[in-house]
C-alpha cells in the first residue's frame, strides 16, 4: 500500500495550491480527483481577479501558488479596476480562456511529483482522532499523514433548473454523497447555496449593436512574475436587462427554484441571482451584463450578472428579450447549486479540525465562494501541512490579519464562521492601506525561499528588494529645504526643515507631477509609485501598528469572573462568545473565536473610561 | 480596574441625619443578610422589613429597615440590599467593621463608580443610561436634566446623536461600495464629498446650536428694589420661604446683596435682596447698593416696590441707578393701607405665600425671560464632547482626496461611535451596502 505524506481530495483551485505547495516543500503527495480531465476546471465564471480577489491571489502568488501565473498564461483580456484609486485597492481582473487555463494546469501538475489519482474517495480513515489514510472506490484504502479535504460545492450537491433538481456538485459531475455522510457524521455541517448563469453561444449573439469593452494594456499582471501576455485579447461585450426582461422574470417567479421555495439554504448577498436583484432593485431600468469569452476558441459566452434558477423555458424567452441576445442559442441553462459546507468553526487557526489530527479542510467546503478565495485557503491549508510534519518553520505573524487578507480570511472564518459564502473585501481588512498587492513580497519576505521558487523568479525578488533599497538610499541622499521645494511648486510647513527625497515624496502628486523629472534620477516609475505610497501611507502603518501594540500591552489584563457577555458596546455573537468561554485575560479572548481586534479595542476602551467616567 | 466580589457602600452621606443609607451587591448579599439579621431574605425580596441588627457577639446593632432585591430585578442586576440604619454616623462605622469581621472573601467596600459600573456590566443600563445618571445627579441645569432622563427612561434611540450615526453607517457604507464594488454600480467620488461634508456640517450645526443651549443660562434672575422700609426683605423671605433678611422697622437695614435660588413649578429662580434707596445712604449701604447697581445689568427682571409713602422723585431715581428696560413690575406694599386704585400688583403682609405666588406670577416672567430659548436639549455633555471628537477629522477627511485614507479615517469615526453606540462591525456595514447598491453580477 502506498503511503503518502499528505493526500489532497479535490483538484479545484484549493486542492491543487495545497497540493502544489506540499509537493514543492518535498512531501510525497497525492492529489485524488474523480476525472482527471476536470483538473483546473474554472466551474463558474471564466475571469480571476477583481477588488479583494486580487489581493488574495497576489498573496497566493508570491507565497509560491500557481492561480497568478496559470492565470497570466491562459488570459485572454485584462482589466483593472480602482485604477483611480491608490494602488491599495487596485484590482486586476484578467478574462481566462477556460480551455487554456485547464490544459495549462493540467500539463503543469502532470510536470510535478505530484501523483494523480483518478478515484472517488468515500470515506476519511482516523485512528484514535488522527488520520491515517483515505478510502477510495477504485484503490481501497490509501495511508497518508496528512489529508486536505477541497471538495467545493460536491459534499450533497444539488442543482436546480426551476423545479427540476439533480444530484450534482456541478453540471455534468456526480455529487460526493458518501464522503458527506462521513463529514455530516463528525463535524456541524450547513447548507449554502450558489447560482451561475446560463452560457449562450457566441454566433447567437448581435454584437453589432452591443458596447465593447476592450482589454485594457497597462502591462499589470495577476502575477509577480509575469512580464507578459502573448496570447490574443478580445473584447468583453456589455448589455442590459430591460423592462421587458423584468416582466418576464417576474411572472415567473414561481418557476425559480430559489423563489419557489424549494431552496431554503441561504445564498450570496454580493451575487444576487437576476430573480434578487428584481425583487430587491426592482426600479432600476435595467441591471448591466457583461459578455464574457469563455476562449479563444470557445464558442460559448458566460453572460455574466443573470445567474438565476429558473425553469429553463422562461431562461430562454428572457433571454431573447434583451438587446443583442434577440436570436441567443443557449448551450446550458443557468442553475442554483445547493451543497453541504463545514462551520470553518470547526477548524483551528491552521485549518486543521479541532476535532481529527491532520485533517485539513480548504476552500468552499469551508463556507466561502471564489476561486482566489479557495486557492488562498489551499496554500494556507498545504503550508501548515508541511509546518505539521515538521518540514518547514513558519513564522506565524506572517497569517495575522494585519500583515494578509489570507490572514484575514482565516481569522474571519475560524472566528466568526459564516453565515453567507464568505467573499474577500478589501474593506474586511482593518490595515488595508497596508496590504497592497505591489508590496505582498515585503510582507511574506520570511517565507520567500528557493524552496517554493524556481531560481529565475527568486532572483526576480531579490534583484527587486536590492533595487528598491537603493532607491529609497538615494532618494534619502537627496536634500530639500521649504524654500527648494517652493521653486518646485510643492507645498510645505516652512519650517526650515530640510526633508530628504523619500519624505518629500508623500507631497506630490502621482498624477501631475512626474517623479523621475522632479527628483531628476532614473527610476522604474513602477517601483517608485510602490514606494511613494509607502512614504504616504507610512503614517497610517504608525497608528495601527499603535493600536496592535496596545492591544499586546494589554495582552494581561485580567478578565476573570467579569461577565462580559452583557458590556453593551459588543455585538450580541461576540457576547455570548465571551459568556461561553470566559477568558482570562485579553490574550485570551482574542484566541477566542469570533473576536475581533477592534472587539478587543471596545472592552479596553470601555474599561478605561468606565473607570472614569461613571458614577 | 474594577474586581469582582461582594461591594457595599453608603448612598446617603455620613453625617447626622434620620436615616443613613447602604447598599450591598454581589453574590454574598443573602449570606450578609443572614449573618446580620439572623434571618432568610431569599422569599422576602423588593419588601421592606423592619429588623434587627447583630452584632458578631448577638447584641443589637440597630433596629431598622431592609430591603433584599433579587438577581436579576435589581439596580446592578446582581442580588442587593439596602440597609436604612439610623444616621448616626457612628452606627454606620459599627455597621463598616461589622462587614469587616464578617471575613467574608471578597467583601468590600465600592470604588466609586463601582455599582453603576456593575448595572452597564449586566446590562440594566447601556453605557449611554449610565452616563446619563452620573449627568442627572450632577445636574444644574433644567433642560438638561430632562434630556438625560428621557435617555435614561426611553433609551439610546431619543439620543441626538442617533440620526448622525445613521449618517455615517450610511456614509461609510457608501465609499466601502464605491472602493469593493466598483464594478457594479456608478460612484461618484464629488456626491460622496458632498455627503462627507453634508454630514460634518450636520455635526457642527448641531454642535454649536447645543453648545449655546447649554451655555444659556437656565436661571431666571429677579431682584427687588425700591426706597428703603418698603418691605423688600419681607417680600424676599417670602418668596425664598425661609428667614434669611433680617427684617426691622429700620431704614437701611438691608446693606448688601443677598441672594437665594428657589424652584418654582420646576423653573429655577434666584432671587436678589437689595439695599434699598435713599438720599442719606451710610457707608456699607452706599457700598451695597453700587453692587446692585452693577449687578442690574444681568438681572432679567425687576420687581419694583413701593408704598404710600413713595414719592415719583424715588422711583425715577431707581430708573435711572439701575438698568432697567421696561423689564419690571412695580408691586406696592403694605396695600392694606393703601385706598387708591392702581393696576400695580398689590400685596400686603397677611397674604400667604401660594397668594402671593398668584400675584407675582413667577413663570409667566420665566417664560419672557428663558424659556423661549430653551428647548428641550437634543445632547448632553458627553456627547457634546463627542461631537466635538468627531469634527476633528472634518479638516482631514474634507481636504484629502485619496478615498482610502478618507475610508480610513472614516473607519475611526464609526469606532467612535461604536463605543458611544455600541458595537458596529464590518457586517452592519455590508447589509447597509447590499440593501442599498444592487451588488454583484
Amino acid at each position: 500500500m502506498e503511503h503518502y505524506d499528505v493526500i489532497v481530495i479535490g483538484a479545484g483551485h484549493a486542492g491543487i495550491e495545497a497540493a502544489n505547495i506540499c509537493e514543492k516543500y518535498g512531501l510525497k503527495t497525492a492529489l485524488i480527483t474523480k476525472n482527471q480531465s476536470d483538473l483546473g476546471k474554472l466551474s463558474c465564471n471564466p475571469s480571476i481577479g477583481g477588488v479583494g480577489k486580487t489581493h488574495i491571489a497576489s498573496e497566493v502568488d508570491i507565497l509560491g501558488g500557481v492561480i497568478c501565473k496559470i492565470g497570466d498564461k491562459s488570459a485572454i483580456h485584462y482589466r483593472v479596476l480602482n485604477l483611480s484609486k491608490g494602488p491599495a485597492v487596485w484590482g486586476v481582473r484578467a478574462q481566462i480562456d477556460r480551455d487554456l487555463y485547464a490544459k495549462n494546469m493540467q500539463k503543469y501538475i502532470k510536470s510535478s511529483k505530484i501523483e494523480l489519482i483518478e478515484d472517488e474517495a468515500i470515506n476519511i480513515l482516523q485512528k484514535n482522532n488522527k488520520i491515517i489514510g483515505v478510502d477510495c472506490i477504485n484503490a481501497g484504502k490509501i495511508k497518508s499523514k496528512v489529508v486536505i479535504l477541497t471538495t467545493g460545492t460536491f459534499l450533497n450537491g444539488k442543482i436546480y433548473f426551476g423545479n427540476d433538481v439533480k444530484e450534482a456538485g456541478r453540471i455534468g459531475n456526480s455529487s460526493s454523497k458518501e464522503l458527506a455522510k462521513f463529514i455530516n457524521k463528525n463535524f456541524k455541517t450547513m447548507r449554502l447555496k450558489t447560482g451561475t448563469p446560463p452560457r449562450i453561444y457566441t454566433q447567437s449573439i448581435d454584437y453589432d449593436i452591443l458596447d465593447p469593452q476592450p482589454s485594457e494594456n497597462n502591462g499589470i499582471f495577476l502575477s509577480y512574475f509575469t512580464k507578459q501576455n502573448t496570447n490574443k485579447n478580445i473584447n468583453c461585450y456589455i448589455t442590459k436587462t430591460n423592462n421587458k426582461t423584468h416582466k418576464i422574470i417576474r411572472d415567473n417567479l414561481d418557476k425559480s427554484a430559489m423563489y419557489s421555495g424549494i431552496i431554503k439554504s441561504q445564498g450570496v448577498r454580493y451575487c444576487p441571482s437576476i430573480e434578487d436583484k428584481l425583487t430587491k432593485f426592482g426600479d432600476r431600468n435595467g441591471h448591466n451584463i457583461f459578455l464574457e469569452p469563455e476562449g479563444l476558441n470557445s464558442d460559448l459566452v458566460y453572460p455574466n450578472g443573470i445567474s438565476n434558477s429558473l425553469d429553463k423555458k422562461i431562461q430562454l424567452k428572457f433571454l431573447r428579450s434583451i438587446k443583442g441576445l434577440e436570436k441567443c442559442e443557449v448551450d446550458q441553462f443557468g442553475y442554483a447549486v445547493e451543497y453541504d459546507s463545514v462551520d470553518p468553526r470547526e477548524l483551528k487557526n491552521n485549518f486543521e479540525t479541532k476535532k481529527i489530527e491532520n485533517f485539513f479542510l480548504a476552500g468552499q467546503i469551508n463556507g466561502t465562494t471564489g476561486y482566489e478565495e479557495a486557492a488562498g485557503q489551499g496554500i494556507y491549508a498545504g503550508i501548515h501541512a508541511v509546518v505539521k510534519l515538521k518540514k518547514a518553520k513558519l513564522d506565524n505573524k506572517i497569517f495575522e490579519r494585519d500583515n494578509s487578507y489570507i490572514g484575514v480570511l482565516v481569522d474571519d472564518l475560524t472566528k466568526l464562521g459564516v453565515t453567507e459564502p464568505y467573499r474577500m473585501f478589501t474593506s474586511r481588512a482593518e490595515n488595508r492601506l497596508k496590504l497592497r498587492t505591489d508590496n505582498s513580497y515585503e510582507r511574506f519576505a520570511t517565507n520567500i525561499s528557493t524552496k517554493i521558487f524556481n531560481k529565475t523568479d527568486y532572483n526576480l525578488i531579490n534583484k527587486n528588494i536590492a533595487n528598491e533599497k537603493k532607491i529609497i538610499k538615494k532618494l534619502e541622499s537627496l536634500k530639500y529645504s521649504p524654500n527648494d521645494l517652493m521653486k518646485k511648486k510643492i507645498k510645505v510647513k516652512k519650517d526650515g526643515k530640510i526633508r530628504n527625497g523619500f519624505e518629500v515624496l508623500k507631497f506630490l502628486d502621482p498624477t501631475t507631477n512626474n517623479f523621475k523629472d522632479f527628483f531628476n534620477i532614473a527610476i522604474n516609475q513602477k517601483l517608485l509609485t510602490k514606494i511613494y505610497f509607502d512614504s504616504k501611507y507610512e503614517v497610517f502603518y504608525e497608528r495601527e501598528r499603535k493600536s496592535f501594540d496596545q492591544l499586546n500591552k494589554n495582552k494581561n489584563m485580567n478578565l476573570t469572573n467579569i461577565d462580559f457577555n452583557k458590556i453593551p458596546s459588543l455585538s450580541r455573537e461576540i457576547l455570548e462568545k465571551l459568556n461561553k468561554y470566559k477568558p482570562v485575560n485579553l490574550h485570551d479572548a482574542g484566541k477566542i473565536s469570533g473576536i475581533t481586534p477592534s472587539a478587543l479595542f471596545q472592552i479596553i476602551k470601555h474599561k478605561r473610561i468606565k473607570g472614569t467616567k461613571v458614577a | 480596574m474594577f474586581n469582582t466580589g461582594t461591594i457595599y457602600s453608603n448612598f446617603t452621606p455620613l453625617v447626622k441625619s434620620p436615616v443613613i443609607g447602604y447598599r450591598i451587591s454581589g453574590e454574598d448579599v443573602l449570606l450578609i443578610l443572614k449573618k446580620l439579621t439572623k434571618r432568610n431574605f431569599f422569599k422576602d425580596h423588593s419588601i421592606m422589613k423592619l429588623v434587627e441588627l447583630h452584632n458578631i457577639d448577638g447584641t443589637i446593632l440597630d433596629k431598622c429597615n431592609v430591603v433584599y432585591f433579587k438577581s436579576p430585578n435589581s439596580f446592578t442586576g446582581e442580588d442587593v440590599c439596602e440597609i436604612f440604619i439610623h444616621g448616626s454616623p457612628l452606627i454606620a462605622s459599627q455597621l463598616e467593621q461589622l462587614f469587616k469581621d464578617f471575613n467574608i472573601p471578597g467583601l468590600r467596600l465600592a470604588q466609586k463608580g463601582e455599582f453603576s459600573f456593575r448595572s452597564v456590566l449586566n446590562n440594566k443600563y447601556s453605557l449611554k443610561q449610565a452616563k446619563a445618571i452620573n449627568l442627572i445627579i450632577n445636574n444644574e441645569s433644567f433642560s438638561s436634566l430632562e434630556y438625560n432622563k428621557k435617555i435614561l427612561f426611553e433609551g439610546d434611540s431619543v439620543s441626538g446623536l442617533a440620526p448622525l450615526r445613521e449618517d455615517i453607517v450610511n456614509l461609510f457604507s457608501e465609499i466601502t461600495a464605491s472602493i469593493d464594488f466598483v464594478d457594479d454600480e456608478e460612484f461618484n467620488f464629488k456626491k460622496i464629498m458632498k455627503k462627507a461634508r453634508g454630514f460634518f456640517n450636520c455635526c457642527n450645526k448641531l454642535l454649536h446650536k447645543n453648545r449655546t443651549k447649554i451655555e444659556q443660562k437656565n436661571i431666571c434672575r429677579v431682584m427687588l428694589i425700591g426706597p428703603v422700609n418698603v418691605g423688600k426683605s419681607t417680600l424676599f423671605n417670602k418668596i425664598i420661604d425661609k428667614d434669611r433678611a433680617i427684617v426691622t422697622e429700620i431704614k437701611g437695614t438691608t446693606r448688601d446683596i443677598l441672594s437665594n435660588q428657589i424652584i418654582v413649578d420646576g423653573k429655577k429662580f434666584e432671587i436678589f435682596d437689595t439695599a434699598g434707596q435713599r438720599s442719606k445712604q451710610g457707608r456699607i449701604e452706599k457700598f451695597g447698593y453700587k453692587k446692585a447697581q452693577k449687578l442690574s445689568k444681568e438681572i432679567d427682571h425687576f420687581f419694583i416696590l413701593k408704598d404710600k409713602k413713595t414719592k415719583n422723585r424715588d422711583l425715577n431715581q431707581l430708573y435711572k441707578d439701575f438698568d432697567i428696560n421696561k423689564n419690571f413690575t412695580i408691586i406696592e406694599t403694605k396695600s392694606d393701607k393703601f385706598s387708591y386704585k392702581s393696576k400695580n400688583i398689590k400685596i400686603n403682609h397677611n397674604l400667604n405665600r401660594e397668594d402671593l405666588f398668584k400675584r407675582i406670577n413667577l413663570s409667566r416672567i420665566y417664560k419672557k425671560y428663558i424659556a423661549h430659548k430653551n428647548h428641550i436639549l437634543e445632547f448632553n455633555l458627553s456627547e457634546i464632547e463627542f461631537l466635538e471628537k468627531i469634527l476633528e477629522y472634518e479638516r482631514d477627511i474634507l481636504n484629502e482626496k485619496d478615498i482610502l485614507i478618507i475610508a480610513q479615517l472614516m473607519r475611526n469615526i464609526l469606532d467612535d461611535f461604536s463605543y458611544e453606540f455600541g458595537y458596529i462591525n464590518n457586517e452592519d456595514v455590508y447589509d447597509r451596502v447590499f440593501s442599498n447598491f444592487c451588488i454583484g453580477k
